[in-house]
């Protein structure tokens, strides 16, 4: 009679507990606010405002440098604020940023501070709040969607352009800059005949062929017509028409002809060296890579200018984008992790903090007071760039938002596709064809 | 010793305290089904649901469009390739892992001297993860840095020097072989326990029968190997339509799509693309495709050992 029931209860804690051990475990996510009460000792007054918080944070962590730099704000800002507990959760992938933000999201792990760079999808989602308002006099200027403003700006947008080696210069004979298209040619042509591979890609990040297509998009497409994306969701314009060939033909002859051969076998991060061990004379990216390459070699000369187009004129990437730090719809729901979120952006922006930022990541200021640093020469170049009237200022093709907003899974497909057509040698004409159909796939699939 | 095992499988137990041990024995089983429950059959059957909705993994709105996801697979280029991926690495690595699976085995079975760290050293590749094995052939096979070019540009043999990752006429070639020398050693060990399981006398007979090595192989060895090959060659098949993380890491389904399998593709789209619906769609018919391959395998690979 006794061992009956014993046994019975037996099985049934067992089970009871070896299901409860492992649905339970220790909530090491970061989305965990820890409100336990102060401690017992004096001081009870003190310890009640200063209750620990603790809030997740995600970024883009492609570029080391900007890593660093923000990694290095969230340590300070944590040994200042011993209540508030940060959880770094960016790492470094093969993955684009968007990808793994939505991994991120798939898994329950959506970071409570995000940086946003697809601000239109995800806000569309309900995934993100809008920016505070106490925040938002921080900030020059704040990029709106559909009326709403989602981000406090990181930075504002930087040009892209070529980084040269001038000593690769110098021994290729190239005394001047390029002023239009076809002189930039003949200065590839002659550092290859000096032996040099002109240009090195970070083809094996996908984000990084958006350099390069985007420079062809923006002259052949942007410039002249700002809404082409939306126009092209109406049906109105095509991928085969004649400038976009004509875009995507400069991309694939330049690629074919003046691009290191390891293209798609080398990371963005890696193209600093390349640039730096005289593997390759040039590089397009953006001021970022100051930083990067400097640190590579502090002896390393270089200088950086926007490419011409055909016909003399600069065209870059300069108007403002709907991204920067986001606070998550979750993590808005929770006031103490708001408060603590706010803190640390109003942190990050201060003059100390926010000026050794924009020093590491050469970063243009998004704030309203004014941000002074010791610009480089090729920073300086930047900035004139950015002051020019003359350099028409526009967007890549999938920064855009409200109507001219692209289906958000185009961008890696094109990027990809055009890897393909470069390798195979591919009829531009048949892969813009290809592209059509995708996009209006896509563009369908997204309606549904 | 009395166990509930032998209680409840003894004839002479009344059924009523077969019945009281069944009872135990599934309050035992319940924690193993609630976790299965949750964390599998649940989700199965959910996706076959959200297979039928345009649901893009983070919004709130589901909505259902019947058929539409898989009239897309159907007329998809996109899938189409993956698919042709798919079949050209399945192929490839079925046979290749087997065949030099076989090879280690006979040689690891054959050669007494230093077998246990041949056997060893065969088999410790199948201990690192793919993600690790990955990046470990990324960096040997890099165009610029890898050891592989770096050592054939040392040799004299720089025009061999290749972008293997890059060049889509090697990308899928350097996938399937970096894939076979991580594989090749956990089949050895099948193949090893078959091999050690037939009986010397029978080699030793047809020897002095004046069969060679060969012969020897290709009517006792290879025929009294039959369960080990079926097991094989189902596991790599069903292994080979699965990869996923060797194409992540060291080619992310390029250079274009020339590497992008279906494993691959239902990734892309269901998180990159945004396109949970669509991928599970493709999830299903990947299901499907095992299924199918897998139940023709098994049914010619037995009729084979019958036959044998």
């Amino acid at each position: 009679m006794f061992r009956k029931p014993w046994i019975k209860l037996s099985a049934i804690v067992l089970a009871a507990s070896i299901t409860l051990t492992a649905c339970g475990g220790g909530n090491s996510g970061g989305n965990t606010v820890d409100k336990s009460a102060p401690g017992n000792n004096g001081g009870a007054v003190q310890e009640e405002t200063k209750k620990e918080v603790s809030f997740t944070i995600g970024y883009a962590s492609g570029d080391p440098a900007g890593k660093k730099a923000i990694s290095d704000v969230i340590t300070k800002f944590m040994e200042e604020n011993p209540n508030i507990k940060i959880k770094d959760l960016s790492e470094t992938t093969s993955s684009a940023y968007l990808d793994w933000l939505k991994t991120k999201d798939a898994v329950g792990e959506f970071p409570d501070l995000v940086e946003m760079r697809d601000t239109e999808l995800f806000a569309n989602a309900g995934k993100i709040v809008e920016l505070p308002t106490d925040l938002r006099d921080l900030f020059s200027t704040l990029p709106e969607v559909d009326g709403k403003v989602y981000n406090a700006p990181l930075t504002m947008t930087s040009p892209w352009g070529i980084i040269y080696s001038k000593k690769a210069y110098e021994e290729a004979g190239v005394t001047e800059l390029p002023k239009n298209w076809d002189e930039f040619i003949a200065i590839q042509e002659k550092l290859k005949g000096n032996g040099i591979s002109p240009l090195v890609v970070g083809g094996k990040d996908i984000f990084h062929m958006g350099f390069w297509v985007n420079k062809f998009l923006i002259d052949q497409i942007y410039v002249k017509d700002p809404d082409w994306n939306s126009k092209r969701t109406a049906k109105e314009v095509s991928f085969t028409d004649p400038n976009v060939v004509q875009a995507v033909t400069d991309y694939k002859e330049l690629f074919q002809n003046y691009v290191d051969k390891g293209w798609l076998s080398t990371g963005d991060n890696q193209t600093a060296s390349f640039l730096v061990t005289g593997k390759a004379a040039q590089l397009y990216s953006g001021p970022w890579m100051f930083t990067q390459i400097a640190e590579a070699d502090p002896n390393f000369e270089f200088g950086f200018y926007a490419v011409p187009d055909r016909e003399g004129k600069v065209n870059v990437v300069g108007l403002p984008t709907a991204g920067g730090w986001s606070l998550s719809t979750e993590a808005s729901k929770d006031q103490d992790k708001t408060e603590a979120i706010k803190e640390f952006i109003r942190y990050f922006y201060k003059a100390e903090n926010y000026t050794k930022y924009l020093e590491t990541t050469n970063g243009i200021p998004s704030t309203k007071e004014n941000i002074k640093y010791n610009a480089t020469e090729q920073m300086q170049t930047v900035l004139d760039i950015m002051a020019d009237a003359n350099v028409t200022k526009s967007l890549a093709i999938n920064n855009w938002w409200g109507k001219n907003l692209i289906p958000p899974q185009f961008r890696n497909w094109y990027y990809k596709q055009l890897q393909e057509l470069v390798v195979k040698d591919g009829d531009v004409l048949e892969y813009m064809k290809q592209a059509d159909k995708e996009y209006d796939n896509q563009v369908k699939a997204n309606s549904m | 010793m009395t166990t509930p095992a032998t209680l409840i499988n003894n004839p002479q137990t009344s059924t009523k305290k077969r019945r009281k041990w069944q009872s135990y024995a599934l309050f035992f089983i319940l924690p193993a089904f609630i976790l299965y429950t949750l964390f599998v059959i649940v989700p199965t059957v959910g996706s076959i649901y959200y297979s039928f909705t345009s649901w893009d993994g983070i919004s709130p709105d589901i909505r259902f469009i019947g058929l539409a996801n898989f009239v897309e697979i159907w007329n998809s280029p996109r899938v189409h390739n993956a698919l042709k991926n798919t079949m050209i690495m399945t192929i490839s690595l079925v046979l290749l892992e087997n065949v030099v699976a076989i090879l280690l085995a006979l040689l690891v079975d054959k050669v007494r001297w230093l077998s246990k760290l041949f056997r060893s050293i065969f088999y410790f590749p199948t201990l690192l993860s793919g993600i690790v094995m990955g990046f470990v052939w990324a960096m040997l096979l890099n165009y610029n840095f890898g050891v592989i070019n770096q050592m054939l540009n040392k040799i004299g043999l720089g025009a061999l020097a290749v972008d293997w990752l890059g060049d889509p006429r090697y990308a899928m070639l350097a996938i399937v072989l970096s894939t076979v020398w991580k594989g090749a050693g956990y089949y050895m060990i099948i193949y090893l326990a078959g091999l050690q399981g037939i009986p010397q006398e029978l080699n030793e007979a047809a020897s002095i029968d004046g069969a060679n090595g060969w012969q020897q192989f290709r009517h006792i060895t290879f025929p009294l190997l039959a369960g080990s090959v079926t097991v094989c060659m189902v596991l790599a098949m069903i292994g080979a339509l699965k990869i996923f993380d060797q194409i992540a890491v060291m080619t992310d389904g390029g250079p274009g799509f020339e590497t992008e399998t279906l494993t691959y593709l239902i990734y892309k789209v269901g998180f990159g693309e945004l396109r949970q619906g669509f991928g599970t769609a493709l999830a299903i018919v990947l299901f499907l495709i095992i299924m199918i391959i897998t139940v023709i395998q098994v049914k010619f690979l037995q009729k084979r050992e019958v036959e044998l």
